[in-house]
């Protein structure tokens, strides 16, 4: 027979209890897990995305940013627009190695699929060397590229005839792209002048992406650009970034004494439920004392109680937050004006460790005074008490 | 104020040295303003493999001789010296020597109750460090009488049967001197019967010596000694 095993038969004593006070060491837990799982996954995702751009300016009507930068990033419909001149001015640019002009647009397909439509040049291939098509580039102006996941939800392949949702336009599928486990998947892609044309924004753009002749002297581009023309936000990707994780950073001070004030609710429920056992066992304690407990084995015995439920509500919460992770990312993104796409919270071994470390910390710190005061309990007096 | 116990029929050989000796024990306790003698000053004299009764009506000091000579508490004056260390003495480590030479027996069996019989049996051995001695555990269950009961847990047990595993739970650490408070107290006459029979066997097939508390004077004529506590005094 172990500490643990006597502890964790002591637990059981008291079913309701016991699973109460996990409960309340769980949820805090679940909360620290998912909050501090979606901020590491919101910022490797943005990473992520951002770098999928292949980018590293980006310009975009005036207007807000981070709406900006979802368009660019997820696509949409924005009816905010620049002019297409603005193309042939920024590559002019000698910073300037490869830019591409984008128009895009979002149409509804059947059964309510949000397709978005992106209009681009052979000048976007620059920005996409890795790019493998399935079939050719586009044919002619009535032709289309789809991305994997997009001509798969269409159930299209190379030389079908795919007709463009609410528009009833018909284009013939020039090529399929390989995967690229980005936005791109999702995309279908028109030559510019054709969407352009068929969504009435003739010698429109939504966004010019801006690959740097040198990287380093980014800042210098985007100064230069800003210089020429006054009526478009150019802002470096990496500012984006820095920005959009400045401004998760300002949350996260609210949102980590939110989870701070969980942990230490959690931990007083813990000492309160360790603490009400010990005065309702004196006697039993008085008992183990007289059976030849010392008061170390006494302090051991209420100790790893305590340990133990805490250890069991950190596990538990963190099952809890794997569980309900799609529910919780749901809320957040419903909170938030910009989120990645694809899973936020997920399982990670470094985070699961430091919620299970910082649960037993919880157990060590509220099990201390229960475990001193039976620790106390003298045998002659607890007996008497009876 | 004091009883000269070794002349009240003690059954000891002369020169061993005693399992208990007190000397003008007392034992004074405070309640509010007023100071509340226990013990008032007596002498007495255990020696090994001796069966002695505490017999006594309520309130004439029996627990609080027991819990002394129990090591759980330490004399307001006097001499108490038990298995020869003296109590009184400060820094003498009173838990480690219960555990090692002292079992207890009480009127309530104090079984946890989320534990088998045998568990129970084994929990002494925990405190000590020691671990397992199953073998021993069963024996000492199978001793009690209770060899087909060992993984019932205290809810499934009559009275009878986990003042038995308390019993052989105050054997596990081998103990020199068995101390028994009102073990029978919660039993019907059947079983306290029964468990008094225990104890004695313990006393006469070991050589272990038992001391009992008791209020029930119909038990006197059992023991090879009785000592006679009224008010704090040894009366006979």
């Amino acid at each position: 027979m172990t500490w643990f095993y006597l502890a964790f038969k002591n637990l059981i004593r008291r079913p309701t209890r016991s699973l109460l006070t996990i409960l309340g060491v769980a949820i805090a837990i679940a909360v620290l897990y998912s909050l501090f799982e979606f901020q590491k996954g919101y910022q490797s995702r943005l990473k992520g995305e951002l770098g999928a751009l292949g980018a590293h300016v980006m310009v975009v009507p005036k207007g807000c940013p981070y709406e900006a930068a979802t368009i660019a990033l997820h696509g949409g419909k924005w009816p905010r627009y620049m002019d297409e001149g603005l193309l042939a001015k920024v590559k002019a640019n000698p910073g300037v190695a490869e830019a591409a002009g984008v128009i895009m647009d979002a149409v509804f397909a059947e059964g309510n699929e949000n397709v978005i439509l992106l209009g681009i040049d052979r000048d976007y291939m620059g920005l996409r060397p890795a790019w493998r098509i399935n079939g050719s580039w586009f044919r002619s102006d009535s032709s289309v590229i789809m991305g994997s996941t997009a001509a798969q939800e269409a159930g299209v392949k190379p030389g079908d005839i795919w007709v463009v949702p609410e528009k009833n336009v018909p284009l013939r599928v020039a090529g399929v792209l390989g995967r690229t486990n980005a936005q791109d998947d999702g995309f279908v892609f028109l030559p510019r002048k054709t969407l352009q044309r068929i969504s009435g924004l003739e010698g429109k753009l939504v966004v010019i992406l801006i690959k740097a002749r040198q990287v380093d002297k980014t800042a210098d581009l985007v100064a230069s650009l800003k210089a020429s023309e006054v009526d478009m936000n150019v802002f470096p990707l990496s500012e984006l970034l820095g920005t959009i994780g400045q401004l998760m950073a300002s949350t996260r001070v609210f949102v980590s004494a939110i989870i701070l004030i969980a942990v230490i609710l959690g931990g007083v429920g813990v000492l309160n439920t360790v603490l009400m056992a010990v005065f309702e066992r004196t006697r039993e304690i008085g008992m183990m004392k007289a059976m030849g407990g010392s008061r170390p084995d006494v302090f051991k015995l209420v100790w790893a109680e305590t340990i133990l439920t805490t250890v069991a509500g950190g596990v538990t919460g963190v099952a809890i937050a794997l569980v309900s992770s799609r529910l919780v990312e749901t809320i957040i993104r419903g909170m938030i004006p910009y989120a990645p796409r694809g899973s936020l919270i997920g399982l990670s071994l470094p985070t699961l460790v430091a919620c299970v470390l910082l649960s037993l910390t919880l157990g060590l710190v509220a099990g201390f005074y229960p475990a001193f005061r039976a620790a106390s309990v003298k045998p002659v007096e607890a007996i008497k008490a009876g | 104020m004091t009883g000269a116990i070794q002349e009240s029929g003690g059954s000891t050989a002369k020169g061993q040295e005693g399992v208990v000796e007190a000397h003008g024990l007392t034992r004074a306790y405070r309640r509010g303003a007023e100071q509340i003698h226990a013990l008032k000053g007596i002498d007495l004299g255990i020696q090994p493999g001796e069966f002695v009764g505490i017999v006594g009506h309520s309130g004439a000091g029996k627990t609080t001789l027991l819990n002394l000579v129990g090591l759980m508490d330490r004399p307001t004056e006097g001499r108490l010296t038990v298995l020869g260390y003296d109590v009184a003495r400060r820094g003498v480590r009173l838990d480690a020597l219960r555990r090692r030479n002292i079992g207890f027996v009480f009127q309530e069996f104090y079984l946890m109750p989320s534990l088998t019989a045998l568990e129970n049996v084994l929990l002494p051995r925990m405190w000590g460090g020691g671990n397992g001695l199953k073998g021993r555990a069963r024996e000492l269950l199978e001793r009690v009488g209770l060899a087909h009961r060992m993984t019932h847990r205290p809810g499934e047990l009559s009275g009878g049967e986990m003042q038995r595993v308390a019993v052989a739970r105050s054997l596990v650490n081998n103990p020199r001197l068995l101390l028994a408070d009102e073990p029978t107290g919660n039993l019907d006459t059947k079983t306290r019967d029964d468990i008094f029979y225990l104890l004695a066997d313990l006393n006469r097939g070991s050589g272990l010596t038992v001391v009992v508390a008791t209020h029930d004077l119909g038990l006197e004529s059992r023991f090879s000694r009785v000592i006679r506590l009224e008010d704090g005094n040894v009366v006979g």
